[in-house]
């Protein structure tokens, strides 16, 4: 009984005519999202390797171990091709030297405002707003579209179990959707691999696991559909219902969320703690200016560099401290603001989907984080490794000063030493790892989200077996 | 526990149906009646008469009040299942599945009806059987005409071959010749063994092929007397006066349960 009304699920969802024009729409959207994201991945890859080479011969070129300063890239990851999450978002790179703190700048976005505007389109994105307006656009009138029909009536004047009906329902929308919708996914992961992106283990099983968290959705958006429609007695009303919900899961909740916790939890911006460390920095350095200026420098018991080393390196630890101090109470209330954030959007099944496919794709909040981290670990390896150097080579002779002014309007203050232009052995000097978290480390996270679209699975289907149950079939 | 079928039982009984909605409107009041097998039992009256509630008690789509109705004498609220395997079902406006041709809609509903060993030339011969030209056959019902999409639900009704059959006036908007044709069916399938209990407004055809006719107004059963006691007398004008509230020709004698 089951197989039977669940292959005529599936012939009438083939047979239908709104599948062809949906089918189409999907494979060309998944197949072109993933052939653009394989172009924007390799051009990033193609910039990343451009700019660390450049940065590995910037450093082959410095002349003064004290003044010596380097970049650090974010490396682009394959899964960005699938979704690409913040990654367009986040900064490029971070300069690493000795009076500036790590900060990610130079993203996508911000060089190219034009992309910000419509943002890409990719895997996640279409199936959280493509796939999921498809599968409820196939079973909104699931039920009472079958009513008013009459065929409904007509199904039930034979010995049919009302469960079993609608667990066919489920059942036979999911197939004659999602299989269909297979096949330009396989495509496409067939393009990805003719293309030459190099995917490893980890990346498949992510891949994998990406697939298996859409359909998860995709199955939500189905069920809530039959629910709709069991609760509803007219097509037209089921339409406008299902639609509404949709928006609200996929447009208002997860924003609204995130609104929600900017207001409920406070938390300093970044600006407001960057002009907080320059005022306290400048009050500092006039301190030591005034310090400066009332030593005896006739006495001959100090030298002047001595002084201003000391002094120096002092306040540049008192600035730096004060600075982690900041950042990490910003960083503390930031994650309290998430965790309410992510609490209040978690109420739409869609956001759990994206922030699970951007945790496992590595392109959520974490990444920033996780990028600056091992830069600020860099940097203090790199700085280490300087000082170390400089102390070996000793005191530096004349000094150049040069201000530069980024394409972003950011100056900054290059000071060099020119040695006879010789240059540095600096073959041993410690490079830029970046950041990579295990397989385990990236699916734990997405196991609450993936509980959580499986929970409200269930409870759409328990709704609408409850509404079956009493639904007047006549 | 399943109730043995009662071959002595009447394929369909109504026994002190009474049906009152929720809001309080009585549908259906104390109505009795039994339809023996090889038996056509026409129910005439007008909109809102109790017609297609008694349909959906034999169907088990209501659950009555009070009362039974019975196929083969399974309770139909009781074994809604059980029951439901030995009654076919016939709509007024019967559409299917409008991107289904007429053998998938055939297949798909003997099989529902757990006749899963039907091959497609006896989905053709049955389709034949009602009348239904072969280029129609694999034709989708969405380009079907009413008295097309009628005889697929005959079709399927007839696959079924259950021992009882309840047609919801069927005949309503069929031009005559469909509606003939339809009729022959009928006798056909009472030929055959079939209890057949029908709800019309068609006096005339009610007149023509039933064997019983009965008549309701306001869920109550007003008349019920055997067609060939309706010899040389005006059905219409009877109607028309049972309808008017008046008793008119029909004698108690008549109008008792049969």
């Amino acid at each position: 009984m089951l197989g039977i009304l669940i292959t005529k699920e599936l012939r009438a969802i083939i047979q239908s005519p709104k599948f062809v024009g949906s089918f189409a729409i999907c494979s060309i959207l998944i197949l072109l999202s993933v052939y653009t994201g394989v172009r924007e991945y390799k051009a990033a890859v193609s910039q990343y390797e451009t700019a660390t080479s450049l940065v590995s011969q910037e450093l082959c070129e410095a002349t003064s171990w004290a003044m010596m300063d380097t970049k650090s890239y974010r490396e682009p990851d394959p899964m960005q091709i699938f979704v690409s999450g913040l990654s367009n978002d986040l900064g490029r790179w971070s300069s690493i030297s000795s009076d500036k703190g790590v900060k990610l700048r130079h993203s996508v976005y911000s060089d190219d405002p034009i992309f910000a505007v419509f943002r890409f389109v990719d895997f996640a994105f279409i199936v959280m707003f493509v796939l999921s307006l498809i599968a409820i656009q196939f079973t909104y009138d699931a039920v009472n579209g079958e009513r008013e029909s009459g065929t409904l009536k007509l199904v039930f004047a034979n010995a049919v179990p009302r469960a079993r009906y609608l667990i066919a329902k489920c059942i036979g929308s999911w197939l004659g959707l999602a299989i269909p919708l297979g096949i330009p996914i396989l495509l496409s992961l067939l393009l990805v691999i003719v293309m030459g992106v190099p995917l490893t283990s980890d990346h498949w099983i992510k891949i994998v696991m990406l697939i298996a968290l859409s359909l998860l959705l995709f199955t939500f958006f189905i069920i809530l559909g039959v629910f709709v429609s069991t609760v509803t007695r007219r097509s037209s009303v089921s339409f406008l219902t299902a639609l509404l919900i949709w928006v609200l899961f996929v447009m208002i909740i997860p924003r609204a969320g995130v609104m929600a916790a900017g207001g409920l939890v406070d938390a300093p911006r970044v600006a407001e703690i960057e002009s907080r460390r320059d005022a306290f920095a400048a009050e500092k350095w006039a301190t030591m200016f005034e310090e400066m200026s009332s030593l005896d420098w006739d006495s001959g018991k100090v030298t002047a560099d001595q002084q201003w080393d000391s002094i120096e390196t002092a306040v540049r630890q008192e600035v730096d401290q004060y600075e982690a101090r900041l950042l990490e109470d910003l960083r503390q209330k930031k994650i309290n603001q998430q965790q309410v954030a992510w609490g209040l959007s978690r109420l739409s099944p869609a956001s759990a989907y994206q922030l699970a496919a951007m945790t496992l794709a590595e392109t959520d909040t974490e990444a920033k984080r996780r990028n600056e981290d091992a830069m600020a670990t860099y940097r203090n390896q790199f700085n280490e490794y300087a000082n170390a150097k400089q102390a070996e080579a000793g005191d530096t002779p004349g000094i150049m000063i040069s201000v530069m002014m980024d394409s972003d309007g950011t100056s900054s203050l290059k000071v060099d030493a020119d040695r006879d232009n010789a240059g540095l052995d600096v073959s041993d000097v410690p490079r830029f790892s970046p950041p990579h978290i295990g397989l385990a480390e990236a699916i734990a996270p997405m196991i609450l989200d993936f509980g959580l679209i499986g929970f409200y699975i269930l409870l759409a289907f328990s709704g609408a077996f409850v509404a079956f149950v009493r639904y007047d079939v006549r | 526990m399943n109730t043995p079928l009662n071959t002595k039982q009447p394929p369909l009984e109504a026994i002190g149906l009474t049906k009152r909605y929720e809001d309080g409107v009585l549908a259906l009041d104390n109505v009795s009646f039994a339809i023996e097998a090889g038996q056509l039992f026409a129910i005439l009256g007008g909109n809102g008469a109790g017609k297609t509630t008694t349909i959906n008690l034999f169907l088990n789509l209501l659950e009555p009040t009070q009362g039974e109705a019975r196929v083969c004498g399974i309770p139909s609220h009781k074994q809604p299942l059980l029951a439901k395997e030995k009654v076919a079902f016939v709509s007024e406006n019967v559409t299917l599945y409008p991107n289904f041709t007429a053998l998938q809609n055939l297949d798909f509903f003997a099989r529902l009806g757990n006749k899963t060993d039907y091959t497609a030339d006896d989905y053709h011969r049955v389709l034949d059987r009602v009348g239904l030209e072969r280029e129609f056959h694999r034709g989708k019902l969405r380009d079907f005409s009413k008295g097309m999409r009628q005889k697929c639900g005959i079709a399927i009704a007839i696959l079924k071959d259950a021992p009882a059959i309840l047609l919801d006036e069927p005949t309503a908007g069929l031009d005559p010749k469909a509606g003939r044709d339809f009729m022959k069916l009928l006798e056909e399938l009472r030929s055959e063994g079939k209890a057949i209990l029908m709800s019309t407004h068609d006096i005339f055809r009610a007149r023509e092929v039933a064997d019983v006719v009965a008549i309701m107004d306001k869920g109550r059963m007003i008349m019920q007397t055997k067609a060939a006691d309706l010899a040389g007398r005006d059905l219409e004008a009877i109607y028309m006066q049972y309808m008017a509230g008046h008793n008119g020709d029909a004698s108690p004698s008549e109008t008792s349960y049969v």
